[in-house]
């Protein structure tokens, strides 16, 4: 790997964040002369020097005092220190706080939903690759142009009515006190998993085969390569050949994918979040959205934007390691 | 290549991509037609009903739970949001992403460069929290949503038009103009602008199934037109009134398999075109493809593609 490359890749990546910063710090202050008037607005039996008092507790509060370039720069020099700002809510806590409580809830769904997906997607994917042309290969093609039109939340709210209303096997609501009795012990793992089982499954379904359909395009493209061919003319048998040769190539644009996918992780299921009521950085969002908490919601914009940067720089560097060509820019992906 | 007329066509012979194209014939006449043929007018008030009836021939989905709407005339009515909004957001995309991409990809230099470090931004950005603060700070309308949508959606179109263009720019047909003294923009439009036109109308008709999955979320969150009847706030309506714990099932599958028909017909007639620019990129056996092609006269066509330069 190039040092060169590498510094290349991380200072555009910095260039793209400070971007991303700007760009979230400065939409909400849109057509804003006073963003402490927007939080607390006059109020009727208030005298004008009440009010101008208020307001200027406020702008110390939250860091709204000086001027909009100013306040920029504050709110830059506190994300160096890892600062995302304070939250308009009640008790005033801290963005952060209030993201790392959320985030580890968001994970659960997203990343055993992405596994999950991967597993089943490779499986259901070399298989239908192995049958090309044959039902099972028609199958899944005409599943996967069926199930890219159906939005994921309306097969959670499917879900909803005949997993949980009518058959009554899962919750169809998160258990509100999922998050407060929880405790690493089986039952509380047990109880998680029970009470994501509906929100995991509805992305599932539309996940797994749209994993499978790329990773049959993958097979299928990597098996007219010609080491294939001499690999068969050696006499390795059907097995050797795909596991040594066919898988080990084909799940390489799987990973670059997943890769990309990561940014998705933990942006992807506000929807699906807010359906099951999970205590997710999603519903965080929405609840940001109806209170008009701006600053939690810069905060989570510039935290999802950053996981994204970083989990594409390592793809990429992981990438280079792996295909050299990259770094001299023969290979564009 | 191929005119606008001969890849319609095309999609015509493509069995799935002829379902596609009479499904959104049928939905675009329903949304044109809408008042004629929904029994009811939901934004009538004085039309509403009972809050929750069930099927009957009166009501033939019912009402909802929440307003008393008549259910099928909702449908009916949602077509129109989530075909405008489609429509008009694939539209405008494929619009923008062309002229930005051939840009990027001819002019090169500078102008590439700063149209790439953008369409960096915008992939890194998450597009759903992102059109939800824009929706806060400009208030809940479809016009602010079509607007983000096209702001924050061409990136994609763009660098598949760029990447398209930096192979066109070899070609001798570019070099012969450039080398007669055709100026770039008349080298842009006249030549690279047909030459990848194909691709952005195929990619338009996906844009549109995309758009359409996009705006039936924001309208389920309740960030579309508050007043509008759109099948996303139907569902929505349809789950916050507890249309699940009534058992009323219908409320939810109505407006679903509305979304899902309209996005499928459009993601049909987007795959079909691909088949039909791009016979290689289909995931059958070429023999086969060959053979249906021969049976139907079209070895000419066929081979008159492969002589072309890509």
């Amino acid at each position: 790997m190039k040092t060169a490359y590498v510094v290349k890749r991380i200072i555009s990546t910095l260039v793209v964040f400070v971007i991303v910063v700007t760009l979230c710090f400065f939409i909400p202050r849109i057509g804003v002369d006073d963003p402490c008037a927007r939080y607390y607005p006059a109020q009727g039996n208030m005298s004008d020097s009440d009010y101008e008092v208020i307001k200027e507790i406020t702008r110390k509060q939250y860091g709204l005092d000086g001027s909009a370039w100013s306040q920029y720069g504050r709110y830059l020099k506190g994300l160096l220190h890892g600062d995302l700002g304070t939250s308009y809510r009640a008790g005033s806590p801290k963005v952060w706080a209030l993201i790392t409580d959320r985030l580890p809830w968001t994970l659960v769904l997203s990343v055993s939903s992405m596994v999950l997906c991967l597993f089943f997607g490779i499986i259901i994917g070399t298989r239908c690759a192995m049958k090309r042309g044959r039902w099972q290969d028609k199958a899944l093609m005409n599943a996967s142009t069926i199930t890219t039109a159906i939005p994921a939340f309306f097969i959670a709210l499917l879900l909803t009515y005949i997993l949980g209303f009518e058959l009554e096997i899962f919750p169809a609501y998160t258990d509100q006190n999922l998050v407060s009795s929880f405790e690493w012990s089986l039952a509380g793992i047990g109880a998680v998993a029970y009470n994501a089982a509906l929100p995991v499954l509805s992305t599932l379904i539309g996940g797994v085969i749209g994993n499978a359909q790329s990773i049959r395009n993958s097979v299928i493209s990597v098996t007219g390569e010609s080491f294939i061919v001499t690999a068969k003319a050696k006499g390795v048998t059907e097995r050797g050949i795909l596991y040594k040769h066919v898988l080990r190539n084909a799940l390489l644009p799987v990973v670059t994918g997943l890769g990309m996918s990561l940014s998705g992780l933990i942006g992807g299921s506000v929807v699906i979040e807010q359906i099951f009521n999970w205590h997710g950085m999603g519903t965080l969002y929405l609840e940001a959205n109806n209170q008009n908490d701006y600053p939690l919601m810069m905060g989570i914009m510039i935290f999802i934007s950053g996981f994204a940067l970083v989990a594409n720089l390592v793809t990429d560097l992981c990438y280079s390691l792996l295909d050299p060509r990259v770094t001299l820019g023969e290979v564009s992906r | 290549m191929k005119t606008l007329a001969g890849l319609i066509k095309g999609v015509w012979n493509d069995k799935q991509g002829r379902l596609g194209l009479i499904i959104v014939t049928l939905l675009a006449l329903v949304a044109l037609f809408a008042p004629l043929i929904a029994p009811y007018d939901p934004y009538d008030v004085n039309q509403r009903a009972d809050k929750g009836l069930s099927p009957s021939l009166s009501h033939l989905l019912g009402t909802s739970l929440t307003t008393g709407q008549d259910i099928f005339s909702m449908l009916i009515y949602g077509t129109r949001v989530s075909l405008t909004v489609g429509v008009i957001t694939g539209i405008a995309i494929a619009l923008l992403g062309s002229v930005l991409g051939i840009c990027a990809g001819y002019i090169g230099g500078v102008c590439d460069m700063l149209l790439m470090r953008i369409v960096d931004v915008m992939i890194v950005i998450p597009t759903l929290p992102l059109t939800i603060l824009i929706t806060n700070v400009f208030g809940k309308s479809y016009v602010v949503i079509v607007t983000v949508f096209v702001l924050f959606g061409w990136s994609g179109l763009a660098r598949t038009v760029r990447s398209q263009v930096l192979k066109l720019k070899s070609c001798d047909y570019v070099k012969a103009a450039e080398l007669s003294g055709a100026s770039k923009r008349y080298i842009m439009f006249r030549h690279i602008l047909p030459a990848v036109s194909n691709l952005v109308v195929m990619s338009t008709a996906l844009t549109c199934a995309g758009v359409m999955i996009a705006e039936a979320g924001l309208s389920f969150l309740g960030l579309g037109n508050p007043t509008a009847v759109s099948w996303g706030k139907m569902l929505a309506d349809a789950q916050s009134g507890g249309s699940m714990l009534f058992g009323q099932w219908w409320t939810i599958l109505a407006p679903g398999i509305g979304i899902f028909i309209s996005v499928f017909a459009f993601m049909r007639i987007g795959l079909a075109m691909e088949s039909v620019l791009n016979p290689a990129m289909k995931g059958r056996s070429g023999l086969g493809r060959l053979m249906r092609k021969m049976r139907r006269g079209e070895l000419d066509k066929v081979l008159a593609e492969m002589e072309e330069p890509e």
